[in-house]
């Protein structure tokens, strides 16, 4: 049963943690004992929750962290990597989460910032080694191509080609395909298996089960920052290996779909443009109705922030009309569609959902703050706001231990909490929700989800813009697909066809 | 009717008036592409001229009087460096205190070293030095070639800046810098010292402007010598686009209306009057405020240009 490793020296290991702690400036104790023993030549994945401390796990291999106690052995030998570029002189490289490519470079550039050595820039032997190595990748890349122009997923291909032009052994990737279409997924794997038989060690971190079922030999479960077990891939399955990620997990409940009615938004042939003027939504037409989730799903930077600043009156409008409530919005001030009825979780969730440094009772009292009872004859009645507070804290099980305390001090999952409670207690009838579960744990994100259903079975629309294609799945009762600033496709989610599915995605349909 | 040599002597003395444009902005451009935003610019060109006219005016020795005003520009670019690399203080403020520090101190000093709180004047100056050939060429030689030798390095400096951003090794991590701080530490290259290269780059050349106005332009020194070149310079970087060769351009174009103000009256004497004079000495900074509108827009720098590097 415990196959927990021994031998640190032992020359199969590519790497071995021994007793891996890392406690943060902030008391977060990401990592605890941590032992493991990474097999040389094998896909292994680290499998958890967010918060389980896998990326931590990834960034001390990496460099980028030091342990505060434990030892890290590579091929055998103890390892003391001080930066980044003492784990490449080991071999290691990691592909972030986030890129490290520079958007405004070139991918020779990009390459070039690695490989070249002080003095001039010698772009011909970049440009050699880029066509040798994409070449034994199997892959077509133009050196001059700027990043920032190369879809999401050939910028990862150039991350993984940067690190093989560094003759890198030990491939560390973090969450390698939440960027990516279910059909891009599947090229990325066979690059991953071309990489195995070429001799490579591969470290991926994800969390989801199907692909570590899908592309790992072992795989080890992270929760709380300990080891939970480590399983051969063969031996494992979806529920054991959900019974391991999450203590105590209840079978997701099946969603209903809805009832739709009435339209409450209508979207006819917008134009919106992006921040450096190219258009960015193209002739788009939309109807949200009420009861109904409908959920966009595409690659992102296909115009979908655009699409929403522009619903939101964050964004000028070039053409077209928005209505909400038979009531046109379009150019209107935010203020003035707030009143209409809209309501809105934003992606970022720091800076445009709530004001880090205020307490808990005014950003929940933000966007009343103006009428009674929050304020008579424009001065603030402060004790309703915190009833007002204390309340929604209760309703919503936001942990605080004060209605007063400031919002940096929650995390993440409470913010989006507060951030929803105030949403939704706002009396709004359109709901616009994106990306509402990034960065949340499946808890947490089981709440929203709920939160999001209750809404709609009162009534309400909800625009549900998000990456991630499951979530878009279980709750959307229509799905729009997204791409080149116009709808190209529509689903239902019944009888999906996911490869039909992706293929729009890609703009391939 | 406009006389050839008139216009000549416009020509020469756009670039003579450029020269401290051109060196500060070049400065200021190598700094920005590594993410700093470097309003203390202007603080750093002002110590240069008055350590510049204290070397010279003490030691006698104009060629230490350009030593000093290096060691001027590159401590006060590097004291910035200080409060915003090692500090982490916000950009901006931290440029603008360099200034007041900078215009505290240069006139605390000469008040206390000179009587009368007023520079005495330098016994000489760095004079023009006329390139053999080159200075021979009719009109072109009388443009280009018959000045001092701060032009000629301020126009040698603008390749060499732009060959060092683009050709080499160090210029493209200074770049990535500027583009994003901490993707460049997570691929190994050192941000702390690749920073202080940079303003250490800045300091020599913003010493170098600054000085040259007291040891080879004006022979004294006073507070308000450095006017609003400093400023001018930060927004010649934007205008040019981050490109030596712009940031050239911009230089030439503030210089043309700076002379273009001075010589008003003798290139137009029908519209010239005491009145009207005054109102022309806005013309730079009016200039740089349409160029800004006009040219600024929608241009693009450095994505890190000003940020603090965040707490993780």
């Amino acid at each position: 049963m415990d196959n927990r490793p021994s031998d640190p020296k032992k020359e199969d290991y590519a790497i071995f943690l021994k007793e891996i702690t890392k406690t943060f400036p902030n008391g977060t104790v990401a990592n605890f004992g941590i032992t493991l023993g990474i097999l040389k030549g094998e896909v292994h994945a680290i499998l958890g929750e967010n918060g389980a401390g896998k990326t931590t796990l990834l960034r001390m291999i990496s460099g980028i962290l030091k342990p505060d106690s434990g030892e890290i052995f590579i091929d055998g030998k103890s390892a003391k990597m001080r930066d980044p570029m003492d784990a490449s002189r080991l071999g290691i490289g990691m592909v972030h989460q986030h890129f490290t490519l520079i958007p405004e470079f070139t991918v020779r550039e990009n390459v070039a910032l690695v490989l070249a050595e002080s003095g001039w820039l010698d772009l011909k032997k970049v440009d050699a080694k880029i066509v040798e190595v994409s070449e034994k990748m199997g892959i077509e890349i133009d050196p001059e191509a700027k990043i920032e122009n190369l879809p999401v997923g050939k910028r990862q291909l150039v991350e993984i080609l940067r690190l093989l032009c560094r003759d890198v052994k030990i491939l560390l990737l973090d969450e390698p395909t939440s960027v990516l279409t279910p059909i891009e997924v599947d090229s990325f794997f066979r690059i991953i298996r071309d990489l195995k038989s070429s001799g490579k060690t591969i470290v991926l971190v994800t969390h989801k089960m199907k692909e570590a079922l899908k592309i790992s030999d072992r795989v080890t479960v992270l929760r709380g920052g300990r080891v939970i077990r480590t399983v051969p891939t063969t031996e494992a399955d979806e529920a054991l290996l959900a019974s391991l990620v999450v203590e105590g997990l209840a079978a997701p409940p099946v969603v209903k779909r809805g009832t739709p009615g009435d339209p409450i938004l209508s979207i006819d042939s917008i134009i919106v443009k992006d921040d450096r003027g190219r258009t960015a939504v193209d002739g788009l037409s939309l109807v949200v109705r009420a009861g109904e989730i409908v959920g966009i799903a595409g690659v992102a930077g296909n115009g979908q922030k655009e699409l929403v600043e522009a619903i939101s009156g964050l964004r000028r409008v070039e053409s077209g009309i928005i209505t909400l409530s038979s009531q046109d919005i379009t150019n209107k001030s935010t203020r003035f569609i707030i009143e209409k009825g809209l309501s809105y979780i934003p992606e970022d969730r720091m800076h445009r959902g709530v004001v880090l440094t205020m307490g808990i009772h005014d950003n929940l009292a933000l966007k009343c703050i103006e009428r009674p009872p929050m304020s008579k004859n424009w001065v603030i009645d402060r004790r309703s706001m915190i009833n007002y507070a204390e309340r929604l804290i209760s309703d919503f099980s936001i942990k605080a231990s004060d209605p007063c305390m400031s919002v940096e001090n929650l995390s993440g999952g409470n913010i989006q909490k507060l951030i929803i409670a105030r949403e939704l207690s706002n009396g709004g009838t359109f709901l616009i929700a994106e990306q509402p579960t990034a960065g949340l744990d499946i808890k947490a994100s089981e709440v929203v989800h709920q939160r999001l259903i209750d809404l709609r079975s009162r009534g309400a629309g909800i625009l549900l813009v998000s990456s991630d294609l499951d979530e878009i799945i279980k709750l959307s009762d229509r799905i729009c697909v997204m791409f080149g600033g116009k709808i190209v496709g529509e689903f239902f989610p019944e009888n999906l066809d996911l490869e039909r599915l992706s293929r729009a995605m890609l703009g391939a349909e | 009717m406009i006389e050839w040599a008139i216009l000549v002597g416009v020509a020469a003395a756009t670039l003579r008036v450029a020269a401290p444009l051109i060196l500060a902005s070049l400065g200021e451009t190598v700094v920005e592409k590594a993410g700093l935003l470097n309003l203390g610019l202007q603080g750093a060109m002002l110590v240069g001229a008055f350590s510049g006219f204290m070397g010279a005016f003490f030691t006698g020795s104009l060629w230490l009087g350009l030593v000093c005003c290096v060691i001027g520009g590159t401590i006060t670019t590097l004291l910035y460096g200080v409060l915003v690399i090692n500090l982490n203080l916000d950009q901006v403020v931290s440029g603008l205190a360099i200034n007041l520090l900078a215009g505290g101190l240069t006139l605390y000093f000469t008040r206390a070293l000179f009587t009368g709180g007023v520079a005495p004047y330098l016994q000489e100056l760095f004079g023009p030095m006329q390139i053999p050939l080159l200075g021979s060429i009719p009109i072109l030689g009388e443009i280009i070639f018959s000045h001092t030798g701060f032009v000629y390095f301020g126009l040698i400096c603008v390749p060499l800046i732009s060959i060092l951003l683009t050709k080499t090794t160090f210029g493209l991590r200074l770049r990535s810098i500027g583009e994003d701080p901490v993707i460049a530490s997570y691929l190994g290259i050192d941000v702390v010292k690749m920073r202080y290269v940079a303003l250490f780059i800045e300091g020599i050349l913003a010493g170098i402007a600054g000085g040259l106005l007291t040891i080879s332009m004006f022979n004294t020194f006073d507070t308000r010598i450095v006017a609003a070149r400093g400023f001018v310079a930060v927004s010649i970087v934007i205008l040019g686009r981050w490109n030596p060769l712009g940031v050239l351009a911009g230089s030439l174009l503030f210089g043309f209306t700076e002379v273009l103000s001075l010589r008003i009256g003798i290139l137009f004497p029908e519209i010239s009057s005491a009145s009207t004079n005054q109102l022309f000495a806005l013309l730079p900074y009016l200039v740089a405020l349409i160029a800004l509108i006009v040219g600024g827009r929608r241009v693009r720098g450095p994505a890190s240009l000003g940020k603090r590097v965040g707490r993780e």
